[in-house]
Parts: structure tokens; sequence; C-alpha cells
């Protein structure tokens, strides 16, 4: 039992110091690849924490695909962040706070793998049940995703189909309007 | 006593985590910078709620025919699944415009493109006044 936790609290570790990398770098390319990294150790702690359904979904969507997005975007965008030169003290406070306040709530959250604890207690073993014997699919997570929360799914389908459509319309190469726009600031600019 | 410790350990570092990208959205002036804190948000969101679902000694929720199994709670990881697809359209939608911005503007440091709104601004109080100008003559 102890093993576990301590694989977990090694993975989380390693998931910490990417982020404080994340925090300290200035280069895009470096962004990008450690938010990929990222997202490949949050698989790995998905499989020990038995959610294999999730880990692979990370592993391809999170891991592969937005990297590949991000990679996409970045051969049109500038390659180095700018030095800042404000200050960042107040988000930083508001971060401190923010995570202080968290911290003293996480000791009112049940201990991580109790399975007495609230969250097991409801609509739970009435799936697993049913999973075996209303639906017949041995994979629990599958049937609830496609059987019982069916229209979740579809729901989620059609966020993803406007999202879609909302890129395309954003990145569509209007010169046309573009155009238009700028021969009317010229007509406003010349009085 | 280090079971304990191990037991909140999880927790802490995923707030930290939460903290990291809400600090990079919030605090960065750069626009690319604060959709990768977007995604690192996220991903410490589901981390949480993954980490809810775990049992210990448990198995991954797929059903064997042996009796008196102990399966994790599928059902966050049913809510994680949809979470990561949507999040990645966000994502998409969010480095579009991005793009977009760039196109326009040259530049996606947020400073460069509040000062560049600025002076179109003014630009367009001085074109107005000299209009209503000559509509007084």
């Amino acid at each position: 039992m102890i093993s576990e936790l301590m694989i977990n609290a090694f993975l989380v570790s390693i998931m910490l110091a990417i982020g404080i990398a994340l925090l300290k770098s200035r280069s895009v390319i470096y962004t990008v690849l450690l938010t990929s990294a990222y997202s490949l150790v949050a698989a790995l702690m998905f499989i020990t924490l038995d959610a294999v359904d999730v880990a692979f979904t990370e592993a391809s969507v999170g891991a592969g695909i937005s990297t590949v997005l991000f990679l996409a975007a970045m051969a049109f965008l500038p390659k180095k962040e700018e030095q800042t030169v404000n200050n960042q003290a107040f988000p930083a406070v508001i971060c401190l706070v923010l995570g202080g306040v968290l911290i003293w709530c996480s000791y009112d959250l049940p201990e991580i793998g109790l399975a007495t604890s609230p969250i097991h207690q409801h609509i739970v073993p009435e799936y697993i049940l049913g999973s075996r014997d209303d639906i017949g699919i041995p994979n629990i997570v599958t049937s609830v995703l496609a059987s019982y929360r069916g229209y979740d799914t579809f729901g989620e389908t059609i966020v993803v189909f406007t999202a879609g459509i909302a890129v395309l319309a954003i990145l569509k190469n209007n010169k046309k309007t573009l155009n238009k726009i700028k021969s009317q600031k010229k007509v406003v600019k010349n009085g | 006593m280090i079971s304990s410790t191990l037991g909140v350990w999880n927790y802490w570092i995923v707030f930290f985590l939460m903290m990291i990208g809400l600090f990079l959205v919030i605090g960065r002036k750069n626009l690319l910078k604060k959709i990768v804190g977007l995604t690192i948000f996220q991903t410490s969101v589901f981390l949480l709620y993954i980490t809810f679902g775990k049992i210990q000694g448990g198995t991954p929720p797929i059903l064997n025919n042996i009796n008196e199994t102990v399966y994790s709670n599928p059902l966050p990881h049913v809510l994680i699944l949809t979470a990561i697809v949507v999040g990645v359209a966000t994502t998409a939608l969010g480095l579009s415009l991005v793009l977009r911005i760039n196109s326009e503007y040259g530049s996606i440091e947020e400073e460069d493109i509040s000062a560049q709104d600025l002076i179109d601004y003014h630009d367009l109080i001085e074109t107005s006044k000299k209009i209503s100008v000559k509509f007084k003559k």
C-alpha cells in the first residue's frame, strides 16, 4: 500500500519540478516541450491511480495532439518571450493566498485511497453491478460513458464540433473584409 | 505517520501545480504562456479528480469474474475523459485566437497590443474632432 503511495508521491514531485521549470523558462520551444512532458508524467500518474482509460487518452490527446497544435502555432509566432518590466507581485500574492486556503482546506479532505470516503458510496456500486447485469460491457468506464451518460458524451461532441467551426472561422484568411476595414479607416482619417 | 503524510502529499502538490497554472495565466503577459498555464491548470484538476477516485488495493474498473474484487471509482474517470477532449478543443480555439491577434498586431505581448489599441483610440478621437469642426464650419 505504502509503496503505491510512494510511487505516486515521486511522480507528482516530478510534475512539480516541471511546473517550476515552466515558471522559469523564457523560450517558447522549451515551454511547449515541458508542457508535453508534464502531460506524459500525468498519464503515468493516471495509470498508478487505476485510471487506465484516462491515461491513454491523456497520453494521446493531451501529450500528443495538443503538443502538435502548439508546435504548429509556434511556427507563426515570435520565438522569445519578452522580459516583463512590471512587477509580478500582485498575481503572486493572489496565487499564494489561494494556495494557502486550498492547503488549509485539504485537511478536511478524505485521505487518499480510503474505501469509506463519501465519493465511493452513492451511485457507483449500482453502475458496477449494472455494467455486468444490464449492459454487459466489461469496461465500466465505457458503459457509463456510452450508455448511462450517453447524452453527456453527445453534448461533448457538439462542443468539439463548435470549437472546430470556430477555429476555421477565426483562421479563415478573409482579405476582402480586412481591406474593407482598412479603406474605411482611411476614409475616416482623411475626413 | 508516513502514510498520513503521503495521504495528503498528492493534494498539496496538486494545489501547488494549480497555483503555478493560475500564475502563468494572470502573471505573464505573453499570450502563448497564458494558454500553457490553462493547460497546466486543467491537468492538475484532472489529477485531483482521479486521486479522489482511487481505492487502495483496488483494480482498474474493468470487470473480471473474481468475486470480491475492489474496483476503483469509475465515475471520475468518465468525467475526466470528457474534460480532456474538451480541454484540447479549448486549447485549439485559444491558439487560433493568438494566431489571429499576431497577424493583426504583429505581437503577442499584452502590453504591445494594448499600446497599439491606445494609439488607434487616440487617432479615432482626433479624426472625430476634425470631423465635428468641419460640421461647425
